[in-house]
């Protein structure tokens, strides 16, 4: 975990304007900043910045699974262990020409939970993992995506009860469906947002024509979900190339 | 992760955005990737790519291309801008005449990006589609901050310190170029767009000083 050394902080404050989350608190009977241990989410800003003149934001060892797990996760330096990938540890749309992980008729679902910038308990992230699997979409396997390695079992969604009270920056629900299944998924995703104390950013992965476009899109009309402008496009040109 | 996808702003301030990336794919084609990041980076550099970098060593706006490009190793991702179509179509064009065989991957508008592809000859093949923020976005921070630290797409970037900026830039101890090129390097990736950060800072700073102006006439 990441610590301030009460004996060198002066109390100047300027380490607040480093923290993603906020958890940098000052104590004015001490006259000291401290971090909130379960809002951190060990980003390391504070410690890549170098923002303490006086060296007093410490890092200490990260004495258990979850704590490795929610600094491999909210420091996109580190690459997770099992995907081998850096930033949130999933490859998605990125490689889908070559690795065929979204075919056709299929839509991927990448849920940005805490994305922009919130953060997010991992109790939240179980909430949406388990609305989506409810509404019949095939959470992603750990070898996929980072997440998945807490589920005690894939096709609920359910993580182990010890990580819950984990704060992540943000953590990727990664799923996929059939196209004529997307509207349920979409609908147990608008109620779940009601029920969440953080905010997620959707993604949805699909194979597009040569005009790049798809006509699952046009779902998003009925349940009220305005089309999309922004896309990130896989322009085809890895080998060797998926064609499923 | 999907780090580049989901910027917000106006749509004129997003069409001056674009990101482009070189993935390699985990047990197919991730093995001595370093010559081809190098076939990249000379693409990208051939047509202005305005920042780019590697997560592993960090962001060309905070260290030196050469050091980048030394550090290059097969856990290294590549990743970078650019600010107008033109660029895009070019650099695919580079990319699928060198025929390297990693995956690319262009964000943007994707009234800009899709008739880019089409001008640069290439074929999409599958697309994450953006459907924005869901969820309790009463917390969230005003929306200019927001459009400047979704450029980082793993949020390094706090919102206090763009906020310091701001105020760095209004008091005339920082101009917006040098403000933009701080929060750039929080952003290891490489993929934060200082240029349409610095036109952010300023048009808010210039509207901030109008208010104070008009406020004071009264």
């Amino acid at each position: 975990m990441t610590m301030i050394n009460n004996d060198l902080c002066t109390g100047c404050k300027i380490c607040q304007k480093y923290c993603t989350v906020d958890a940098i608190l000052y104590s004015s009977e001490e006259k000291k900043c401290y971090i909130d241990q379960e809002r951190c989410t060990e980003c390391y800003v504070c410690l890549r910045q170098k923002v303490c003149s006086q060296g007093a934001i410490e890092p200490i060892e990260l004495d258990n699974f979850y704590k490795q797990f929610q600094h491999v996760i909210s420091d996109p330096v580190e690459n997770h262990g099992v995907t081998g990938v850096t930033g949130r540890g999933t490859e998605e749309v990125k490689t889908n020409d070559v690795s065929g992980r979204i075919k056709k008729g299929e839509v991927g679902i990448a849920i940005d939970m805490g994305r922009p910038g919130m953060g997010v308990y991992l109790r939240d992230a179980e909430k949406v993992a388990m609305a989506v699997a409810g509404a019949g979409a095939e959470l992603a396997p750990a070898e996929h995506t980072p997440l998945a390695t807490l589920m005690t079992d894939l096709k609920v969604g359910k993580l182990v009860d010890e990580c819950l009270n984990y704060h992540l920056l943000s953590v990727i629900v990664e799923a996929k469906c059939q196209e004529n299944q997307l509207k349920q998924v979409l609908e147990a995703l608008q109620k779940v947002e009601k029920e969440i104390d953080t905010v997620f950013s959707l993604g949805l992965i699909l194979r597009v024509d040569e005009n790049g476009e798809n006509q699952t899109l046009e779902c998003l009309n009925d349940i009220g979900i305005a089309r999309p402008h922004r896309g990130k496009v896989n322009v085809g040109l890895g080998k060797p190339l998926s064609l499923a | 992760m999907t780090h580049s996808l989901h910027r917000s702003g106006s749509i004129e301030s997003q069409k001056k955005d674009f990101n482009w990336f070189m993935y390699q794919t985990q047990g197919v084609n991730d093995v001595n990737i370093k010559p081809k990041a190098l076939e990249f980076i000379a693409a990208a550099e051939a047509v202005g790519s305005e920042n780019w970098g590697d997560v592993k060593t960090g962001p060309k706006t905070q260290y030196s291309v050469e050091e980048i490009k030394d550090k290059i190793s097969d856990k290294s991702r590549i990743r970078g801008v650019f600010t107008k179509r033109e660029q895009v179509v070019e650099f695919l064009k580079r990319i699928k005449e060198k025929d390297v065989g990693q995956s690319v991957v262009i964000t943007g508008i994707l009234e800009e990006v899709l008739p880019a592809c089409k001008e640069a000859g290439v074929t999409p093949h599958s697309i994450n589609y953006s459907l924005g923020v869901w969820g309790k976005k009463d917390n969230l921070p005003d929306d200019t901050t927001l459009s400047i630290t979704t450029m980082c797409g793993h949020h390094m970037i706090p919102p206090k310190f763009v906020e310091h900026m701001m105020n760095q830039v209004a008091k005339g101890k920082l101009t917006e170029d040098e403000a933009a090129i701080k929060l750039a390097n929080f952003c290891y990736c490489g993929i934060f767009n200082q240029v349409r950060c610095a036109d952010i800072i300023k048009e808010t700073v210039e509207k901030a000083n109008k208010e104070v102006a008009a406020a004071t006439e009264k």
